[in-house]
């Protein structure tokens, strides 16, 4: 019982100290290396947006290396048609904090939905608003950004950039599906644009919902899969949106072995 | 074009391109349906096409905070008063 005791203490100091070396990383790295190459990108860059967006991803690819060499336990399984995705509407479950980076980390050309009150964060809703990224509710000066990446959509999604979104909105604490918000599903319809299926597993275990610590003493797999992409058909577009909800959400559970 | 004409419009829209059948006049759209300001975009291009002419950037800004049908048909209203298209009430 004490050595259980003992055990258990050991391992909470482990991720605890994992945890701090990880974030003093991830900000220290900012601020000495990449804050210079987003100001270097924002003063020489021709196109700002798609400059901001690969240094996100660069940063984050950074940071999932530095990951993998912190928690040597922990395996990557990345599928090479998930990285050769273009053009496309992605959905993909949500189990983590992580999920968002690790899908900013695979698309040089990527921007999501995210929640309006990060963009008004020092710093970091400047980045987002550089990266040409959406605010998921609107008010004030975010409705001028919402209606502005909104018309720039379809032009984006052909030039190859790629939009990524949760629909469930937030993370699942039981793993199961939630709810999935329309958004994803009637912007592919309105620019013909395929949508793209995405089942992450493991981050959820590395990183819980709700919890400041990594999870970094047990073996476990992270991956990134694709369940399936819906093509528009040029002639007809899209069938309903909900049609397309239920096809994904049917899709993606039976790919994770939900009821 | 009348009010009348324009509620039936913009329900036909909502039936077909949001599958919201028969909407209370005074529902809160965002509560009770889930309308979000992606479907809010979808709308004024639904709009423009019923007008037959763009809404300037700040028109639009005046409709995302648009709330209910009726409220829905008054943006109508005024946009189409703004083009010249005389609108009749019932």
């Amino acid at each position: 019982m004490e050595r259980q005791r003992a055990r258990h203490g050991l391992g909470l100091a482990r991720d605890f100290l994992l945890t701090i070396i990880i974030w003093t990383y991830y900000i220290i790295s900012f601020f000495v290396f990449f804050s210079f190459l987003y100001a270097f990108r924002l003063v020489f860059a021709k196109n700002r947006e798609f400059s901001f967006q690969r240094v996100n991803a660069f940063f984050f690819r950074t940071f999932f290396r530095v990951l993998a060499i912190l928690l040597p336990r922990v395996s990557w399984h990345i599928g090479h048609d998930v990285k050769a995705i273009r053009s496309s509407v992605i959905i993909a479950n949500h189990l983590s904090f992580l999920d968002p980076i690790l899908l900013v980390s695979l698309f040089p050309r990527q921007k999501t939905i995210v929640k309006s009150r990060y963009f008004a964060m020092p710093v970091f809703g400047w980045i987002l608003k550089r990266s040409g990224y959406i605010p998921a509710f609107t008010h004030g000066e975010d409705t001028d950004i919402l209606l502005e990446q909104v018309a720039k959509m379809r032009q984006y999604l052909s030039a190859g950039g790629n939009l990524f979104i949760f629909p469930e909105g937030t993370r699942s604490r039981t793993g199961k599906l939630g709810t999935f918000d329309k958004g994803a599903f009637r912007i592919a319809r309105q620019c013909g644009a395929p949508l793209t299926i995405l089942s992450i597993k493991g981050t959820g275990n590395l990183y819980p919902p709700d919890s400041f610590l990594f999870k970094t003493g047990e073996d476990m797999e992270i991956s990134v899969e694709v369940v399936k992409t819906i093509v528009p058909d040029q002639e007809n577009g899209f069938e309903s949106i909900s049609a397309m909800i239920a096809e994904a959400k049917s899709a993606l559970s039976d790919r994770m072995n939900l009821p | 074009m009348t009010r009348k004409e324009i509620r039936e419009h913009i329900l036909q829209i909502f039936q077909k391109e949001f599958e919201i059948e028969n909407p209370d006049l005074d529902d809160n759209l965002r509560e009770k349906h889930e309308f979000d300001s992606i479907d809010a975009v979808e709308l004024l291009l639904q709009i423009e096409k019923m007008l037959g002419s763009e809404l300037t950037q700040e028109e639009k800004k005046q409709a995302m905070d648009i709330r209910t049908i009726n409220h829905i048909c008054d943006y109508v209203e005024t946009m189409a008063k703004a083009r010249g298209i005389d609108v009749s009430r019932d």
